[in-house]
């Protein structure tokens, strides 16, 4: 594997799932917990047929940023496309849930200076969703993680970090939202169903999954950014993420809370407002909601880098 | 349909051991596969296991590991690998990287 200072410089988009976790905690902090030489398989794949990974396509650890241990989830989309199975969702679930353990810990041990050293959960998701070879324990696995979630909320934060090739899509789609922060790069998408599903049940005229740009413009960080889906826009390289997560992890809970999109019941009418406005202006593209936010002229945005993008950009303004 | 395991013990003349007490390299994508090597006293030996959901290649698979292992010279490594139909060309080199891998000194 490429060095820590190599991996710091790289970039996020490449990277597979073990240097991305290597490289979003501190040098030389990183431990895996159930690795590749745990061998923690799959059991249903191999009676399908359908090639399996020591790991089952989920890089699980620890490491530090600064006195906060992190633990980190970190997703690999180049096996079956990052979905997630009985094995790997158990992974997630027990990452979260030594967190919770460890916070609890950490809390009687340090009672005067425990904010500096509160865990955090990092997730870094490359994923379709539910691994259809598995689907029940899947779902079940997703219906786990989002109440793991809930046992986290305003003792230690959870933050999604998207920026791989396949995106985050599916039922994970839903799992970022739930997380209190979202940070994301450029080439970072979320959503619910993916653009290819979309065009095959809706048709071309609903939504043309080969033009990358709608895609993108729909789909991307640029949009989650404008519309307030993303918290952090940062450039595309895994130093830049660990950055971002340092400053996450530096704020109060009370902060952190303020930075989710659901979860309360001012949460639930905020997002409703939303959806009014949409039905009010029927935008055609998402260029309309932009130019709707204050950026007078909205094509020129997905051309800039994130650097010239994040000087000119307009967001919508949380109420 | 269920995924084969395919097994394989070479006699190394060389035996040249790793590095590292174990090393691990690659993804089990499409076309590609991943590479857990051990070191172990095997006598000398390397012994090989291979899970793929490809029938029939099982000469190809005895050939490809008796060639990466004449050409390294390497010995007391058990080597096992995930495969999903990766070419004979991608094992090797696959092999070859892991290798370099498991006798890398950690870089800063």
């Amino acid at each position: 594997m490429r060095s820590w200072n190599e991996l710091e410089t790289g970039s996020f988009f490449d990277a597979n799932a073990r240097e991305r976790a290597v490289g979003m905690v501190d040098k030389g902090s990183f431990t895996e917990l159930l690795g590749p030489l745990d061998r923690f398989m799959s059991p249903h794949l191999p009676v399908l047929g359908t090639a399996v990974e020591f790991d089952d396509g989920t890089v699980t650890g620890v490491g530090l940023i600064g006195k906060h241990p992190v633990f980190v989830i970190s997703m690999e989309g180049k096996f079956i496309g990052g979905a997630i199975g009985e094995v790997n969702g158990a992974k997630m679930v027990g990452s979260i849930r030594l967190a919770l353990k460890t916070a609890e810990e950490l809390k009687a041990a340090h009672p005067d200076d425990y904010e500096e050293r509160r865990p955090m959960v990092v997730i870094s998701f490359e994923t379709g969703g539910v691994r259809l070879h598995e689907a029940n324990a899947g779902l079940l696995a997703h219906a786990e993680v989002m109440d793991a979630f809930q046992d986290c909320r305003k003792k230690l934060p959870v933050v999604s970090v998207v920026g791989s090739k396949v995106g985050c899509f599916g039922g994970m789609g839903f799992v970022a939202a739930a997380t209190d922060v979202i940070i994301m790069n450029e080439q970072g998408r979320i959503g619910l169903t993916g653009p290819e599903v979309i065009e095959q049940e809706m048709g071309k005229e609903e939504f043309d999954a080969s033009n990358k740009a709608l895609v993108y413009r729909t789909t991307g960080a640029k949009h989650k950014y404008i519309i307030g889906d993303c918290n952090y826009l940062v450039e595309d390289k895994i130093g830049a993420f660990h950055a971002a997560l340092a400053d996450v992890a530096a704020k109060s809970m009370e902060e952190i809370e303020g930075m989710r999109r659901i979860g309360s019941l001012k949460l639930v009418q905020e997002q409703q407002g939303l959806v009014k406005l949409v039905g009010d202006m029927q935008p055609k593209d998402s260029m309309d909601l932009w130019k709707y936010y204050g950026n007078e002229d909205p094509a020129e945005l997905p051309e800039m880098t994130t650097e010239e993008f994040l000087k000119v950009v307009k967001r919508r303004v949380r109420p | 349909m269920a995924l084969q395991t395919l097994e394989f013990t070479f006699k190394s003349e060389a035996t040249q051991a790793i590095a590292k007490p174990w090393s691990h390299l690659g993804v089990t994508g499409s076309g590609d596969l991943e590479v857990l090597m051990e070191k172990k006293d095997l006598g000398g030996d390397v012994k090989a296991k291979v899970i793929t959901p490809v029938k029939g290649f099982d000469q190809v698979w005895e050939r490809m590991l008796a060639k990466f292992v004449n050409d390294t010279g390497v010995g007391n490594v058990s080597i096992e690998i995930n495969d999903d139909n990766a070419t004979p060309i991608v094992v090797y080199m696959r092999l070859r990287q892991a290798l370099a891998e498991a006798q890398a000194e950690e870089a800063e």
